[in-house]
């Protein structure tokens, strides 16, 4: 099962095992724009994404 | 990736600095560094009434909790801008400030700025035919001019704003992009106290972005996700996403940009037109054009180097 990125209102999928930097990149998502959440709980970059999770990704740009 | 601090799984990961830290002691952290800025830049003290401008993103409630938390006298000010943009903008920041300052038994003023003023900031905008077409303009000028004002009628020392590293340095870049020399030379922590003015801080002004957004998500803090309808395409947003890419590849950038601005600044270095008079020239000894250090010039010392005479080249 793919791993799902959710970011606004955009999805991405990308292969279980990744690490998020390495999903991130192949998203083309610069990884100083985001804060990822794995059930609401703050991960980092090296985290390995598992099979069929669901990561949010939380914008941390704003103003205007 | 481990915490620095425990050894404990790690929750935020700062590149710039490099250290990882666990929840706990991120939520640490982060008001540890806030208490060293303040005193750092003498901002404000615990006698001092202070009114934070909340506006119900991220970076002013967490501006607000930080304060309270370390004990400061700090009670908020909202503004109501009348913006709806097809979201309800104004009324959910509105109500989610509310909802913070209700939670935590907190003071919060509000001004209605179409009650004080007759009309919203779009519609000002409008019929003012200023900032081509976007009220972004108008917008920023009427929140200066009535926090400005709020705070002195209110009697506050200070008025705190939750700008951060990355709203300083998008700023800083746009103003060294043009070159503004007056925009540059007061850009800074604090702007003191003036005749008329309330003295201004920001007390985030060297915390990243995604470090005030991790700190509202581990805090628990609710705060407006959605962006102002109007800031899309901003300049100041794209000079954010830009810096961003440098950073990416060159973690330390933004802060690096920063902070030696303001160590320029405050060594008087930036813009200081100096005379040529002080560089202490002295006539080559082969040449005869000015040099600064004795002996040879540069360019004599580079032919001298390459075994060449100056004759030689003609």
């Amino acid at each position: 099962m793919p791993v799902k990125l959710i970011l606004r209102n955009k999805e991405y999928e990308v292969k279980a095992g990744m690490a998020l930097l390495d999903a991130l990149k192949k998203c083309n998502i610069v990884p100083e724009s985001v804060i990822a959440t794995r059930e609401g709980e703050l991960i980092t970059e090296d985290e390995i994404l598992k099979d069929g999770e669901v990561i949010k990704l939380v914008a941390v740009i704003s103003g205007g | 990736m481990k915490c620095k601090k425990c050894g404990e799984k790690a929750s935020v990961n700062m590149r710039q600095h490099r250290m990882a830290l666990c929840r706990e002691h991120f939520l640490e952290w982060i008001p540890d560094q806030t208490e060293r800025f303040i005193k750092k830049y003498n901002m404000f003290t615990r006698n001092e009434k202070v009114l934070v401008a909340v506006s119900g993103g991220k970076d002013s409630l967490s501006l607000w909790d930080i304060l309270v938390r370390l004990g400061y006298n700090a009670d908020g000010l909202y503004l109501g801008l009348g913006i709806d943009g097809g979201i309800g903008y104004s009324d959910e920041s509105h109500r989610l400030t509310d909802e913070f300052a209700n939670k935590n038994n907190l003071k919060l003023h509000v001004v209605d700025i179409e009650k004080e003023y007759g009309h919203s900031i779009p519609v000002l905008s409008e019929i003012s035919h200023r900032g081509h077409g976007k009220p972004c303009a108008v917008c920023g000028l009427t929140k200066r001019h009535e926090m400005n004002r709020i705070a002195r009628d209110l009697g506050y020392d200070v008025l705190a704003t939750g700008h951060n590293l990355d709203d300083e340095a998008a700023v800083l870049f746009g103003n060294t992009l043009h070159w503004e020399p007056d925009y540059l030379l007061r850009q800074g922590p604090v702007l003191p106290e003036m005749e008329g003015l309330a003295r201004k801080v920001k007390p985030l002004c060297r915390f990243y972005e995604r470090e005030m957004t991790a700190y509202a998500i581990a805090r628990g803090i609710e705060y407006i996700y959605e962006e102002c309808p109007f800031a899309e395409g901003s300049t100041q947003i794209f000079y954010k996403e830009s810096l961003n890419q440098l950073e990416n590849v060159r973690p330390g950038t933004k802060l690096t940009f920063y902070l030696r601005f303001l160590e320029a600044r405050q060594s008087g270095e930036l813009f200081v037109k100096k005379e040529p008079a002080q560089a202490h020239l002295h006539p080559c000894e082969r040449c005869g054009q000015p040099t600064s250090a004795p002996g040879f010039c540069s360019f004599c010392r580079m032919l001298e180097k390459a075994a060449l005479q100056p004759t030689e080249l003609q």
